[in-house]
C-alpha cells in the first residue's frame, strides 16, 4: 500500500506517501485501530500510538511516523496497512485506477 | 522596565524577535505553546534550550509558561472551517498569552511574525488575529527578510538550536486560509467554547523558574 516511505524536511519522522490515492473514514479507522493501539486523537489527523512508535494518519492515507529508524516504520506502515485494507474504513480515491495518475487527454 | 509576553515557538524567529526587544531593555516572560501530540517531544525540548541559551546570551533570567495546546487543536479541527486552522490557533494563543500577561504584570505580546513568512501572516490574516488583543502585539520582525533573520539568529547562537530535528506542527491543513474574513472566523469559534478552552490551558499550564532551565 505504501510505496514511499522518505524523511521529513525536519528529519524528526519519517513520512510514508500511499502508492494509490484513497480517503479515510476515521471514525471506522479507529474502530479497527483500536483493537491494536491506543488512539490519542480522532480530529482532521488520527493519531495512534502503539509499542512501536506514534503515527499520525492523514485522511488521503499518508502516514507521519515519530521515528528515525526507516526499518521501523517501514514496518509500522505495513502493520496499518494490514489492518487497513480490505475494510470499509479504507475508499479508494474515485480517479485512483493504477498509479493515480491522471489522464492528460 | 517595560516587560513582554514573549510566544516562543522551537523555530528561527522568535527567538530573534525576544533577543531584539531584550536588547531594547525589555523584560520577557516567554510563554511556549505544547503541540504536543501533533508535534513530538523534541519540538519543547528545542523552546527550553533555545530560551535557556537567551538568557546566557542576554545575562537576563526569563521564566517559562508551558501552555498544553493540543487539547484546542482538537476541538478546532472538529468542529471548525478547516482551512482557517491556523487562525483559531494564533488567536487561542494571543488569549493565553494576554492572561499570562495579566498575571506577569505585562504590557504586550511580542511575537517573531513576520510579512508573508507562512500562510497565517499575510495582512488579512495578522488584522483578524489582532482583533482578539487587548493588549499591543509587538513585532519586531515584520518586515525583515527570512535570510536577514538567520543572520542575527547565527550571530546570537540560536539558529543551530532552531534547526536541530523537530516534528513540524501535523495538524496544519493543507490549503491554509491566507485572506480570512473576520467575520468568517468569529463565526466558526461560535462552535467551540473558547472561554473553556481557554481555563482549560491555564490549568494545565506549568511555569520554569529560569535557574530551572
Amino acid at each position: 500500500m505504501y510505496s514511499l516511505l522518505k524523511p521529513c524536511k525536519t528529519t524528526a519522522a519519517i513520512e510514508a506517501i500511499p502508492r494509490e490515492r484513497f480517503v479515510l473514514d476515521f471514525d471506522l479507522c479507529e474502530e479497527i485501530l483500536k483493537k491494536s493501539c491506543t488512539i490519542v486523537a480522532n480530529a482532521s489527523v488520527l493519531l495512534i500510538v502503539n509499542d512501536r512508535c506514534e503515527v499520525s494518519i492523514h485522511k488521503d492515507g499518508r502516514l507521519i511516523l515519530k521515528t528515525d529508524d526507516p526499518i521501523l516504520a517501514a514496518d509500522q506502515a505495513g502493520r496499518i496497512a494490514g489492518w487497513l485494507e480490505g475494510t470499509p474504513a479504507l475508499r479508494k480515491h474515485r480517479g485512483a485506477e493504477g498509479s493515480g495518475r491522471r489522464s492528460r487527454r | 522596565m517595560s516587560k513582554l509576553v514573549c510566544l516562543v515557538s522551537g523555530g528561527i524567529d522568535s527567538p530573534v524577535a525576544a533577543y531584539m526587544m531584550i536588547c531594547r531593555g525589555v523584560e520577557i516572560v516567554a510563554v511556549h505553546m505544547d503541540n504536543r501530540p501533533f508535534t513530538d517531544d523534541k519540538n519543547l525540548d528545542k523552546a527550553l534550550l533555545l530560551i535557556r541559551h537567551l538568557q546566557e546570551v542576554t545575562k537576563n533570567p526569563i521564566r517559562t509558561y508551558v501552555v498544553p495546546h493540543g487539547p484546542n487543536h482538537i476541538a478546532f479541527a472538529k468542529n471548525c472551517n478547516r482551512h482557517l486552522h491556523c487562525l483559531f490557533c494564533r488567536r487561542m494563543m494571543y488569549r493565553v498569552a494576554e492572561r499570562i500577561a495579566e498575571r506577569e504584570g505585562a504590557v504586550g505580546i511580542l511575537t517573531g511574525e513576520s510579512m508573508g513568512q507562512v500562510a497565517s501572516q499575510t495582512v488579512q490574516n495578522l488584522t483578524v488575529v489582532n482583533q482578539i488583543a487587548k493588549l499591543p502585539i509587538i513585532r519586531p520582525l515584520i518586515g525583515m527578510d527570512k535570510q536577514e533573520i538567520i543572520e542575527i539568529a547565527r550571530k546570537i547562537g540560536t539558529y543551530e538550536i532552531s534547526i536541530l530535528p523537530g516534528l513540524c506542527c501535523t495538524i496544519v491543513p493543507k490549503q491554509p486560509s491566507t485572506a480570512a474574513k473576520l467575520d468568517v472566523v468569529m463565526c466558526e469559534e461560535q462552535k467551540v467554547d473558547i472561554d473553556a478552552l481557554v481555563e482549560k490551558s491555564l490549568e494545565g499550564m506549568y511555569v520554569l523558574a529560569p535557574e530551572t532551565l
